[in-house]
């Protein structure tokens, strides 16, 4: 693909006005490493020609599917809009070249007209090592705290704070050139020219650097105090490490001198938090005033208790407690066999005229010698006659 | 006679509290101002020896320590290890906790939504807070651990921001003060 340029400053401001919508959103996500060519396609009417003229200019670029802005206009937008991350210490180099340059063009000029074009271009670029000293200063303070407090990686982190300090040097020794340039080696230059802009830009640029060197001393000093402190916390959190490590396989006791550590500590926090069970002066109870006051306190406490009363029975009636005797007669059967044995009658016979200390009514006496026939049969001998007696048939029993 | 804190010192050491140089509490803060002056550090170690306290100045914090240990071992290692497992916790956290570091519960929380490791390493925490179910209630139990302790301490409550205390130093002393043989550290992968 043949590369053009822009024709002129007018075409390019036409084009990048065109798709203003396309390089706002372009511009947002830069860091993000997609922007899909069919998302870009969107923004400009999914009108492919459009695109492909950006890229032609090569202010796209795109690969694969993916579409990203060219280098060049990025770091120009970033560099305008002062959300570079980068920091560029070869523009200031470039800058007090230059300048070097357009002094000698300058003094070896005789022409007003030239030398003052001369002139102004030399302004112009220390009015340009001023602004990008400072924000190099800036941006490098910036980045040393991001770096610091954002980096996950850790060596990553020592690294990139190790070559930030290098920056650091750098913009140091560059701001020191520029002053050098000033001061001493073109002195006939400044001598000579009797301009007030530059004196003024001169002044400005030397406040400036004298900032920058401040600044670039605090930086310093927060570099040494970050790379001290991640020395420090990655020696801890490697220690802290394996002595997990080793807890967890229950290896830290023997392999470490932890026992020996810890019985030589006696520090109270390692101790059970004791309560202490301490009596009240009685002399301060019975004599001060606030012992009298939080006893009342408390015994209003105590007061406000509802007290649980039990529900008590009524008495119970004295003649309920006296003895009450009720009587019965029982007969005793064992008594009667043993009189019936004694005898050579038949048991009915027997227990029909049988004397019972009671009235003992006919159905009665039948029952009894139901009751001693079935109980003490194997003592009797039951004869197969049978006889009857008010109607009722009974067997024969005898004593055997 | 001394300095009219010496009870307020006594009472807050003797429970194993630490009086730290930068903690909240401007009375805590006060004291640390009274015991950092020498003279008085002196005649206050001194008398407390008298009942087998031994005043101790550590990095930016005071503390109590015995003379004869008054604890088993076993009790020590327990908490050792309690404290071993807290810090490498805390650490997963974020690598620059440490003294004046500030933090929310919530942050904690927050993060152990996106971070396996920091909520394997919540759930291997078994002995503080495991009969809580959610994970703000443990990271809550873990926290209160800490400030009992005495090693950060509750900075602003309406943000909830816990300040780490310099008496988070004494744990740091601790781990660095373990020795690990070089040749059973040469076992441990990386």
């Amino acid at each position: 693909m043949d590369i053009q340029s822009f024709n002129d400053i007018k075409e390019l401001l036409t084009a990048l006005k065109r798709e203003d919508r396309l390089f706002y959103e372009m511009f947002g996500k830069r860091k993000s490493l997609e922007f899909k060519l069919s998302y870009a396609l969107e923004l400009v009417d999914f009108d492919e020609a459009r695109i492909d003229y950006l890229v032609k200019k090569s202010v796209l670029r795109e690969n694969g599917g993916l579409l990203e802005i060219d280098g060049l206009f990025l770091e120009f937008f970033e560099q305008v809009l002062e959300v570079n991350e980068e920091i560029n210490l070869a523009s200031i180099d470039e800058n007090i070249k230059s300048i070097q340059e357009n002094i000698v063009y300058f003094l070896n000029e005789n022409s007003e007209h030239r030398r003052h074009a001369y002139l102004r271009e030399i302004k112009r670029i220390f009015r340009k090592i001023g602004v990008v000293t400072i924000r190099s200063v800036i941006d490098l303070r910036r980045k040393v705290d991001n770096t610091f407090k954002n980096e996950p990686n850790f060596k990553n982190k020592q690294l990139k704070l190790k070559h930030l300090d290098e920056k650091r040097v750098m913009v140091k020794k560059l701001s020191g050139q520029a002053l050098d340039l000033i001061n001493e080696n073109q002195l006939v230059f400044f001598k000579t020219s009797q301009d007030e802009e530059l004196k003024r830009i001169i002044t400005e640029l030397k406040l400036q650097l004298n900032e920058c060197s401040h600044n670039l001393i605090e930086i310093e000093k927060q570099i040494i105090d970050y790379l001290n402190q991640i020395k420090h916390q990655g020696l801890f959190l490697e220690k802290l490490r394996k002595l997990k490590y080793l807890k967890d396989h229950f290896t830290i006791e023997a392999e470490t001198d932890i026992k020996q550590h810890l019985a030589k500590r006696n520090s109270l926090i390692f101790e059970r938090r004791l309560g202490e069970p301490l009596n009240l002066s009685l002399d301060y109870i019975l004599n001060e005033e606030r012992a009298f006051a939080s006893i009342k306190k408390v015994a209003k406490n105590y007061k406000s208790r509802t007290h649980i009363v039990l529900e008590l029975a009524e008495t119970i009636a004295t003649d309920f407690l006296e003895n009450n005797v009720e009587q019965e007669v029982m007969i005793n059967l064992e008594e009667v066999r043993n009189h019936f044995l004694a005898t050579g009658d038949n048991l009915f016979n027997f227990i029909v005229n049988y004397n019972f200390n009671k009235d003992v009514g006919f159905e009665e006496r039948v029952t009894v010698y139901c009751q001693l026939v079935s109980i003490y049969d194997q003592e009797f001998m039951i004869a197969n006659e049978f006889e009857n007696f008010n109607g009722v048939e009974y067997a024969m029993v005898y004593p055997k | 006679m001394k300095t009219k804190y010496t009870s307020e010192i006594f009472e807050l050491l003797r429970r194993g509290r630490f009086i730290c140089s930068n903690s909240p509490d401007d009375r805590i803060k006060m004291l640390y101002n009274i015991l950092e002056e020498e003279e008085t550090f002196y005649e206050l170690q001194n008398y407390f020896a008298h009942i087998n306290y031994n005043l101790e100045h550590g990095n930016e914090y005071f503390y109590f320590s015995r003379l004869e240990s008054n604890t088993d071992l076993d009790r020590k290692l327990n908490k050792a290890f309690g404290w071993i497992d807290l810090l490498d916790f805390l650490k997963t956290f974020d690598t620059s906790f440490d003294v004046g570091f500030r933090f929310s519960p919530a942050e904690i929380v927050n993060q152990l939504k996106n971070n396996a490791d920091l909520k394997n390493k919540l759930d291997n925490l078994k002995r503080l807070g495991a009969d809580k179910k959610n994970y703000s209630e443990r990271v809550k139990k873990i926290i209160e651990q800490l400030v009992k302790d005495d090693f950060v301490a509750l900075e602003n409550e309406m943000s909830e921001t816990y300040k780490v205390l310099t008496s988070f130093n004494y744990l740091k002393e601790l781990v660095t003060a373990i020795n690990i043989p070089e040749e059973i550290e040469n076992e441990i992968p990386e």
